[in-house]
This record gives C-alpha cells, sequence and structure tokens, in this order.
C-alpha cells in the first residue's frame, strides 16, 4: 500500500509521459485499494463523509468548488479561496499542520497533497481511523480527475461532474483558439533574485503549452529548478510571465537582470499573472490558463 | 622549513596572485551557454573594449553575467578565507572558522532582517550583516569567559551555541514564509553566487582586499598572539587592540560575503589551514596566501555550482563542503 | 645606584579579594630579587602587576623613575621581560622564529615589519648563550621541557630588557637544567648590569642564587632582606607553618633549608 504513496514521488524521475504515469498511479492505487482487507482508508459509500480537512489550498478550493464547503472542518493558513474558506478553523501550514488540531477535529477524511505530507501524517491518520485521500495533479488532466474523484467521496457527484464538463469546455476552447497560432517563446519566472523558473515537471508547464506557449525550460528536469543566469540570457523570450499577486503579494513583479535586455523586455511583453491560479491544481487553473492565453495571443479572442 | 622573509612572501603572493588571474581568465570561458573560446580571449584581453566577433549576447554573458560572479567569487573567497585565518590565529584554534563560530549566522540573521524588513535597499543589507556578525562575535566572547579568560576551547564551546541558537532562529524566520520564498531562501543559505548586485561588488571586492590589508598589518602581532596571549602581551603586544580590530575586520569580511552570497562554508577552515601547512604558521605570509588562496577555491568551486547540472544550478556552499570536508579529514590526519 | 623597578606600598584586588597589600620592593641592576612565600601567597599576582598585566589598585610602581600606568605597552616591553612556566603551542614555530618573537618590541611598525639585521643577531647571540644552536631550525613541540625553557629563556633575553621577571622557571626543570637556567640569570645580571626577580618554591635556589629574598604570606611582605637574614627558621616557621633545620650550606656557606618531617 505504501509503495502506491512513492509512485508520484519517484514518477518524476522515469521519462515517461505524464498521462501514464497518472494512469499507471490510479490503477495502482484502486489495485491497493481493493487488494486492503481490512485497512481503513477504503472509502465506502459518498455520503459517509460530513467531516474533511484539507491539507493544501488547491484541495480546498476544489472541496468549495464541489459543493462540499459546508463540510471542510479544517485548512491550513494558506488556504485562502473562496472567501467562505476564512471561516473555517486553521490546522497550521502546509509544510507544518498540526496532528493534534486535525484530530481534534474529528474528521473522516483528510485529503494530501504533497509527499512530505504523506510520510509523516498517513501512518498517524490511519492509527485514528482517518482516512487519508492524496491526489498531487501534474497536470491539468490530473486536476479534473481529482476534482471527480473528491466529489465523489464527498457526496457531490453530480456537481462535480457538471463542473468539470464546464472546465474542459472552457479549456478546450482556448485550445481551439491558439490552434495554428505560432507558439510564443516566454519564461517563466518563479522568482528573480535568485532566479528560478517552471520545469518539466511543473504543473504550470502543461498550461503553458496548452495555452499556445513554448516555455523555453520546459525540458529542464524537476519542477521548480534554479536557473542560470547565462541561459535565461541566451534563450532571448519573446515574452516573459511573472506569476504575482494573489497570497504572493507584490513580490516577484519585476523581471530579473539577466532578462532586462531579452526581446520580451524591451518590447514590453512581460505579464503579470494572478501566482494562486498558477500554482494551485484546482478549477482556477482554468483562469490562469484563459489568462495566459489572452495575454500572449491576444487576437485569437477578439 | 626556513623562516619567512620579505622576498619569500613576495614570491609566494605573486605566484598566487598569477594563479588567481589564470583562474578568473580560464573560469570565465566555462559556463552554462559555451563562449567561443578565442574570442572571449580576446575581448577579455581588451579589458572588455572590443566585441573581437563575439554576439552581442555572448558579450553580454561574458561581461555582465560571468565575469562579475567571478570576481563576486573572488571577494567572497578572499573575505572568508582571511576572516579564518585572523580567527584562528587570534584564538589560537586552528578549527576556529566564521561558520563554526556563529559568525555567519549572525550574518545571515542579519541579511535576513534587511530582506524581510528593507527589501529594496539594496545596502542595507552588508550594513546589517556586519551588525549581526558582530553581535554573534560579542555574544560568543560574552559567552566564553570564563575565570581563566576566554580560552580556545570555550571559545570554540560558546560558538557552537551560538551557532546553533541562531539557526533556529533562522528556521523559525523561514517558517513565516510561504513556500516559494523558503525555497530560494533554503538555496541561498548554502551559498548563492548568482545574484550580483552591480553596486555591491565594487563594495565587497574593496572590503576584502582592505580587510586582508588590515590583518595582514597586524601579523606580527598576531604570531605572538597565537602562541599565548600572556606571551604576546608581555612581549609588547596591546592584546586587547588588536583583539578589537580582528574581530572588527573580521566581522567585516564575514558580514559582506554573506549579505551577498549566503553562507559559503569550509573556506574559512580549509584555507588558511592549507595556507599554513604550505608556507609556515607566520602570520605575515600565511595571511595574505589565504585571501588569494580563498579567492581561488571558491571560483573553481562556483564554475562546477555553475556548470556540472547546467542550465539548473547548485549552491555553491554545496560544492565546497563536498571538496572542504574530505579535504578537512586528509590534513586532519596529516597534522 | 637607582633601582630599576620600584613598587611602593602597592596594593592588587584580584579576583574578589586582595591577592597583595602595601608592597615595597626595589629591584636594583646587578641583583636577583627572590620571592618566596606559600601558595596563594600572591607572588606571581605581584609579578604580574610589575609588568602591568594585573592593573594595581593603589600604592606606585615606578619603571625607571616613570609611573607604570603612563607607559605604553611597547616601551614596557622594552625594560622588562617575562619568563613563564610554559608556552602554548598550538601551531608550530621553529626555535628561532620562537626566539625572534622577542624582537617585536623593537620593531619600527607596530605589529607588522620584518626582522633586521640586528634582530637576527640578538637573537643568534641568544641562542648560543642557552646553547640552543644546533636546535635552533627543529619545532618548538619537538624540544624536550628543559630545552623548551631555555627557549623561554632565549626569547626573554632575546628583548635585551634589563630587567627579567621569573615566574616558578625552575619548576618543571631537573637538576642539571635548574642550575643553568640560574647561572645564566647570574651572568645576565652581572654582564649587563640587569635586575632580575625570581619567584620560586625552591628555597635553596633562591638561598643560592638571589642577592636579596622576600618572604609573603597573604599577599604581605613580611619580611625582606639577604638570603642569611630572611632565611631563619623562625621566620620560616611564621611563613610556612612548617619546622625547617637550617644550617649552612659546606661548599658555598649559604643556608641551607631542611624541612622537618
Amino acid at each position: 500500500m505504501l509503495f502506491v504513496f512513492f509512485v508520484p514521488f519517484v514518477a518524476p524521475c522515469a521519462p515517461v509521459s505524464r498521462r501514464i504515469q497518472t494512469v499507471v498511479w490510479l490503477l495502482l492505487l484502486a489495485i491497493s485499494f481493493g487488494c486492503n482487507s481490512g485497512a481503513k482508508p477504503v472509502l465506502d459509500g459518498p455520503a459517509r463523509v460530513t467531516r474533511v480537512v484539507s491539507l493544501a489550498p488547491n484541495l480546498t478550493e476544489i472541496v468549495f468548488a464541489v459543493g462540499a464547503g459546508d463540510k471542510l472542518v479544517g485548512r491550513t493558513s494558506y488556504c485562502d479561496y473562496p472567501p467562505e474558506a476564512k471561516a473555517v478553523a486553521e490546522i497550521g501550514d502546509t509544510l507544518h499542520p498540526s496532528l493534534e488540531r486535525i484530530i481534534a477535529l474529528k474528521p473522516q477524511l483528510v485529503l494530501i497533497s504533497t509527499s512530505s505530507q504523506l510520510e509523516v501524517f498517513t501512518q498517524q491518520l490511519q492509527n485514528q481511523n482517518i482516512r487519508v485521500f492524496v491526489t498531487d495533479p501534474q497536470d491539468l488532466e490530473g486536476v479534473f480527475k481529482s476534482i471527480t474523484q473528491i466529489g465523489e467521496m464527498l457526496g457531490q457527484k453530480d456537481q462535480a461532474d457538471v463542473l468539470v464538463t464546464k472546465l474542459r469546455e472552457r479549456a478546450n476552447a482556448v485550445e481551439q483558439a491558439v490552434k495554428g497560432k505560432a507558439p510564443v517563446r516566454v519564461f517563466y519566472q518563479v522568482s528573480g533574485e535568485p532566479l528560478y523558473t517552471a520545469g518539466r515537471d511543473a504543473f504550470v508547464t502543461d498550461l503553458m503549452h496548452r495555452a499556445g506557449i513554448t516555455s523555453v525550460t520546459a525540458d529542464v528536469p524537476g519542477a521548480w529548478p534554479k536557473y542560470s543566469n547565462e541561459s535565461a540570457l541566451a534563450a532571448k523570450p519573446e515574452a516573459i510571465i511573472l506569476p504575482t499577486g494573489g497570497s504572493m503579494g507584490a513580490a516577484n513583479s519585476e523581471v530579473t537582470e539577466a532578462l532586462r535586455q531579452s526581446p520580451a523586455a524591451l518590447r514590453g511583453r512581460v505579464y503579470k499573472i494572478n501566482d494562486d491560479y498558477l500554482t494551485r491544481p484546482g478549477p482556477r487553473a482554468i483562469d490562469g490558463l484563459e489568462a495566459m492565453a489572452r495575454a500572449l495571443h491576444p487576437d485569437a479572442f477578439k | 622549513m626556513n623562516r619567512v622573509t620579505l622576498r619569500k612572501t613576495l614570491i609566494s603572493c605573486a605566484l598566487l596572485g598569477g594563479a588567481l588571474l589564470l583562474a578568473i581568465v580560464s573560469m570565465s570561458l566555462l559556463g552554462s551557454e559555451r563562449l567561443p573560446a578565442r574570442a572571449s580571449l580576446c575581448a577579455l584581453a581588451s579589458l572588455g573594449t572590443r566585441a573581437c566577433g563575439l554576439t552581442s549576447d555572448q558579450f553580454d554573458i561574458l561581461f555582465q553575467i560571468r565575469l562579475p560572479r567571478i570576481l563576486l567569487a573572488a571577494a567572497v573567497g578572499g573575505s572568508l578565507a582571511t576572516a579564518g585565518a585572523g580567527y584562528q590565529a587570534l584564538l589560537r584554534n586552528p578549527l576556529a572558522e566564521p561558520y563554526l563560530l556563529g559568525i555567519s549566522n549572525g550574518a545571515a540573521v542579519g541579511t535576513m532582517i534587511a530582506l524581510v524588513f528593507f527589501g529594496a535597499v539594496e545596502w542595507i543589507r552588508p550594513l546589517l550583516a556586519f551588525t549581526g556578525a558582530l553581535a554573534a562575535t560579542f555574544a560568543v566572547y560574552r559567552l566564553a569567559r570564563g575565570r581563566a579568560g576566554a580560552t580556545p576551547e570555550r571559545l570554540i564551546l560558546a560558538g557552537v551555541i551560538v551557532t546553533t541558537f541562531l539557526s533556529s532562529a533562522i528556521v523559525f524566520v523561514t517558517t513565516m514564509m510561504d513556500a516559494t520564498r523558503i525555497r530560494s531562501f533554503t538555496f541561498w543559505l548554502l551559498g548563492d553566487l548568482s545574484g550580483t548586485s552591480k553596486a555591491l561588488l565594487p563594495v565587497a571586492i574593496t572590503i576584502t582586499i582592505l580587510g586582508a590589508l588590515a590583518l595582514t598589518l597586524h601579523a606580527r602581532s598576531l604570531n605572538l598572539l597565537m602562541l599565548g596571549e600572556r606571551d604576546a602581551f608581555d612581549l609588547g603586544v596591546e592584546v586587547g587592540r588588536v583583539r578589537v580590530v580582528v574581530f572588527l575586520v573580521a566581522s567585516l569580511l564575514v558580514g559582506s560575503s554573506v549579505a551577498a552570497s549566503g553562507s559559503v562554508g569550509y573556506v574559512g577552515l580549509v584555507v588558511p589551514h592549507l595556507a599554513r601547512l604550505s608556507l609556515g604558521s607566520d602570520n605575515r605570509i600565511s595571511i595574505p596566501a589565504a585571501a588569494l588562496g580563498g579567492a581561488l577555491f571558491v571560483i573553481v568551486a562556483d564554475t562546477v555550482a555553475r556548470t556540472i547540472i547546467a542550465p539548473r544550478e547548485l549552491p555553491v556552499g554545496a560544492i565546497t563542503a563536498l571538496i572542504g570536508a574530505p579535504l578537512f579529514i586528509y590534513l586532519l590526519k596529516r597534522v | 645606584m637607582n633601582p630599576l623597578l620600584e613598587a611602593r606600598d602597592v596594593s592588587v584586588a584580584y579576583d574578589h579579594r586582595i591577592a597583595v597589600a602595601d608592597l615595597t620592593l626595589s629591584l636594583n641592576p646587578r641583583e636577583i630579587t627572590a620571592i618566596i612565600g606559600p601558595n596563594g601567597a600572591g607572588k606571581s599576582t605581584l609579578l604580574r602587576a610589575l609588568n602591568g598585566q594585573i592593573p594595581k589598585s593603589s600604592g606606585s610602581i615606578t619603571l625607571d623613575g616613570q609611573p607604570l600606568e603612563r607607559l605604553n605597552r611597547r616601551t614596557i616591553s622594552r625594560h622588562i621581560a617575562v619568563v613563564a612556566q610554559e608556552a602554548e603551542l598550538r601551531f608550530p614555530v621553529t626555535v628561532l622564529e620562537f626566539v625572534l618573537g622577542g624582537r617585536f618590541a623593537w620593531a619600527t611598525h607596530a605589529g607588522w615589519g620584518w626582522e633586521t639585521e640586528r634582530d637576527l643577531e640578538v637573537a643568534n647571540a641568544v641562542l648560543k648563550e642557552t646553547e640552543l644552536t644546533e636546535l635552533s631550525s627543529r619545532l618548538m613541540n619537538e624540544l624536550s621541557g628543559g630545552e623548551r625553557q631555555r627557549a623561554l629563556m632565549a626569547r626573554a633575553l632575546a628583548t635585551e630588557a634589563p630587567i627579567l621577571l621569573l615566574d616558578e622557571p625552575t619548576a618543571n626543570l631537573d637538576l642539571s637544567h635548574q642550575a643553568t637556567l640560574l647561572t645564566l640569570v647570574r651572568k645576565r645580571c652581572d654582564e649587563h648590569q640587569s635586575a632580575a626577580l625570581v619567584v620560586t618554591h625552591d628555597i635553596n635556589l633562591a638561598a643560592q642564587f638571589a642577592n636579596n629574598i622576600t618572604l609573603m604570606k597573604q599577599g604581605r611582605a613580611v619580611h625582606s632582606g639577604t638570603p642569611k637574614e630572611v632565611l631563619r627558621p623562625e621566620l620560616l616557621r611564621e611563613v610556612f607553618e612548617v619546622r625547617v633545620l637550617v644550617d649552612t650550606h659546606p661548599i658555598t656557606g649559604g643556608p641551607r633549608i631542611t624541612p622537618i618531617i
């Protein structure tokens, strides 16, 4: 069973396409759920879950989006959307959530996003008869699947399906609009000093691809690599995306020194997009997709 | 080993200086982007006045990104090694080093405060770093003062206490940051030479040179201090004054390095040790040699850090530790 | 003849207590003065106060007529040299380099500069005097205890200071070295008009070499004078609280002290 949890951890290291990864992972998850006899994490019946805790902002957004916001009894301090989420009790931050607080809230289900949280918590939560569901979508399809699964677990299957359909429509609309347009070469700047970018395994890389963007760092191994200033300069991107605002505030609102003479900077093609749209694999990822597509292919959306 | 003379010192410094120059030139040919060697050498020789066939991007990479970074590496390495040599002589302990004594962490806390509260104002960083380093020095010294004075052992112990305390403070501050910031801070804490601010580079270089000069001018006093504070006093050294000078200068050197590039470890430990092993314990030769050697060491380590997984980068502190730790073990065995 | 170093009614508070109280003594050229007393009598504290390391709380100490507090460190070191018991040898240093350390007080630029021809001359002369010439390029921590002590002596002599303060210099030496060391001191005083102050536990050695002896107890100088005057059973009993037999040394003619157990 534990092996399943390590797959998302290990998988990025293998040069296997993201789609296949997700399928294999889900398959293994299904198999291990089926194979488990007597172990608690088997979800039996959607209506059983009335109290759920979320340990990641994107998962909180998904819970509310499928209409199960009233079932959320615990969230991290970073879970700030939708505004109703702020009324829910805090159980710490994403990196160090408080196990005691979680248990005190008596949830039946805890939603987990990162593998680091996994290792620490899974066993202890299971000991308390609390079910754990892990989902760490690496791309948009993964997001749709998470929404569907969480919707099912929280008894909101219909609403989840409707949401996924709507989101899919919007995504397809974007992809259709930019189809045939020359992809724009973009540098995605996570932070300026020091210079970090989005690599092969970053969620936003998939979004950029769908928005008709060629990320110049799409092949760099890892999710958020620290990038060489030289290579950034040599890449000569046509446009630069600065994820900023949202929960990040005013940070990262300036292009890094090495790119100040790039074609992107010189032509003013620097686009600030709400960081929360781009780094939370949830329903608002579509907002991010649309924002990027509109910014980089304005003529496709007249 | 024969005693140190002016001639021996000048020859060693000339050799090391030559090696440093060679390193600066050769390492600027290496990086995550390939530059044509001949054209680059030509452009370097002309000190940037001629492009020698390099495209404007290549020229920018060489002179706006690589060369400043290499010069910063030299300044950081020179500063840390000089500070290490100073501490080792003053505290009579070959293990004394800015990191071990908590001085680096003090400077790091100062820099973090500057970054979080005065982010935009660049010059506040080295200032607060210097203050942090000085505060840590003060704390270590007060903690170490026992009945028999601050013996080297007590100083190291006090240093360890202050280091660990400040490390927890740093961790505490990082937990209050969001995920993106944490990532970049963790990297910075391990030593990051990529953020070269044009304004601070000449300051860093000046501080390195002046600091090394200042400590070398006290080399003879340090030679005597190395063999005992009481003896040095008896022989005419103004111990209190020299101690203040060394602590101030070393804090300045460490503060300037840490503000520019985070904590690059092992330089202050390994380089002065190597200098003393090969040239003798006389500070008149070993301090300048440590300064030049430290510059060399960090230039090479940083070149590895920025090319080995190109276009990604490793923190230079990881490389100095990877080289420094086994080197240090080997040195320990020899002595 | 004027005393080289004079202490008048000097008191020194150290470690929250009075270590030295109202002590008067003077060091004259060609004289060796021995300070003798039980542990905790304040002997070493007195020595340290005389060279300015520990500040006195009252009284006056004058060096060549000048108050000690008014003089800077280097000036003092050119006049007063200290020979301690041990050297901290945490870093490798050759005997020659070690002895050259004594020339620091004569350096023209404080803290920097290179040794002059004169410095080397003096160092070599002093190495000869202490019979260390053959060992001059060896590392200090390769030397035996006695040889190291001679090196300490050589360094002090290299300062060319007319006043020598020796703090238990024979403590770690065997018999032959004890005699050699004090003979050196005697020679210095005779040939260069130096004055020496020797703090020691070895009463008999003091009896042989010292011109004056001061008995200290609880920070006070209880008796001073020539060995014959001071080394008397009742005075020694008062200071050491032990019975002693004092007879005449068959060869030197001076007092010989034997404790009665």
